[in-house]
């Protein structure tokens, strides 16, 4: 299979490539969308990390978080305000950007601002969104869902291609293992990769503790760092992490979110050991263990 | 005496035509395959490129072997593309070659089909062995 590359970013923003043997690219953001001012200050703090790790990034939030365990939780800023909060911050950053979003009538909305429109993990194999994704003419970002097989995640794909799209991310953001806990099982990539498609590893939703806390997710960040060293020697083309300044006061995801403080330790490390499978592969060739040998 | 009474007789004239096999496209899923050999009661799908040409064949003795080897969960290998646990360069015959030729070489081979193709690769047929055997006997 030859592996694909998809390009994010259209007009003025910096496209950003991903896939094959290219540098690792960071997804990240704020998990939703908080207010105009934060999003700005948030693109300028990861943007000037990213530029001085020599990144191409693609800045990540949420207009409205329509998986939230609570009723009273925070649900975002809607479609109108949010899209244009994003849309200001791909012209005042020129940085491409994402955003989830949870219905189909929301995808010709979402793919007119964003350059990567994003599938949500649990939505991750319903036809409708897989066309609504593919028919916005962007590249998709196709969480697996923490209930399927990375195996199965072909025949999301095959729906997004049926709508006329081939550009598609994968990505891994956990799996349950019974109720309320994730692990991830890194198989996932390589199985994944299988679609020839490039693969992305959603660290920070990796650690969640899925309604753990009665209403609320919880989450074991300690565990990011390994996770993502992990991630990156398995091949990953994209790491995910979702970033914010004051994580306690998040208003989404406040349990898993990573304090911007680490952010710089983290993605360095992603990026040389990224390089680092790179240059192994270039040292004793591709990994060849043939699975009938 | 011989027993033969059709010695001349071609493979195109008792060739199964495509309607009557499982075709596939390069991107069945082995458990579309597996369900389409089902119905057909043969032993054999052909996988075709976008032109007819002939990719590769799967059989059911390539699956048993396969199901001995792989040792991924069912639910994975059922989502495969059958052409990744295809024989890319299976026998061949044309349809202008006698039958005795077709026979012969599955007996060589110790096959039951034999896909039919043109000069240029394309699948036009497939030959089975036990119709094949009943013209040249002319068992009718």
């Amino acid at each position: 299979m030859i592996p694909k590359i998809i390009n994010v970013g259209y007009g003025a923003v910096p496209t950003v490539p991903i896939g094959g043997t290219l540098p690792l690219a960071f997804i990240g953001g704020p998990c939703a969308i908080e207010s105009r001012e934060h999003a700005f200050m948030m693109a300028e703090r990861i943007g000037k990390i990213c530029r001085k790790l020599d990144m191409l990034w693609i800045y990540k939030s949420c207009y409205d978080k329509d998986c939230r365990s609570s009723p009273d939780s925070f649900h975002g800023l809607g479609a109108d305000r949010g899209l244009n909060v994003l849309a200001d911050v791909r012209k005042e950053f020129g940085v491409p950007v994402v955003s989830d979003f949870s219905d189909p009538a929301w995808g010709p909305a979402t793919g007119e601002v964003c350059d990567l429109v994003q599938v949500p993990a649990y939505l991750c194999r319903q036809t409708s969104m897989l066309r609504a994704a593919a028919q916005t003419g962007r590249p998709v970002h196709l969480k697996k869902g923490q209930f399927m097989s990375p195996w199965n995640m072909k025949n999301s794909v095959r729906k997004i291609e049926a709508s006329g799209n081939d550009q598609v991310l994968l990505a891994d953001r956990g799996t349950f293992m019974g109720y309320n806990m994730l692990v991830n099982d890194f198989r996932s990539f390589p199985i994944m990769m299988e679609t020839g498609y490039p693969v992305c590893f959603d660290a920070t939703h990796s650690i969640q503790l899925p309604t753990s806390m009665g209403n609320i997710s919880g989450g074991q960040r300690e565990f990011i760092p390994y996770l993502v060293r992990a991630a990156a020697a398995c091949g990953i083309n994209a790491l995910f992490m979702e970033v914010h300044d004051d994580p306690q006061n998040a208003l989404s995801d406040a349990n898993t979110v990573l304090d911007i403080q680490y952010l710089e330790n983290i993605l360095g490390q992603a990026k040389a050991a990224h390089q680092m499978r790179l240059d192994l592969l270039a040292k004793y060739g591709e990994d060849n263990v043939h699975p009938e040998k | 005496m011989s027993t033969l009474k059709n010695e001349s007789m071609l493979v195109g004239q008792i060739m199964l035509k495509p309607d009557a096999f499982p075709v596939l496209t390069a991107r069945t899923l082995l458990k579309e395959a597996l369900e389409s050999m089902g119905r057909s009661n043969l032993g054999i799908a052909c996988i075709t490129g976008v032109e007819g040409q002939l990719l590769g064949i799967l059989t059911d003795g390539d699956l048993r072997r396969k199901l001995l080897k792989v040792q991924k969960p069912f639910s994975a290998f059922f989502v495969d593309d059958a052409l990744i646990h295809s024989i890319r360069t299976p026998a061949t015959i044309q349809p202008s070659d006698t039958l005795i030729k077709g026979i012969e070489l599955m007996e060589k081979k110790q096959i039951w089909d034999l896909p039919v193709v043109d000069s240029s690769g394309k699948l036009v047929g497939l030959l089975h062995l036990h119709p094949a055997i009943r013209a040249v006997l002319g068992m009718g």
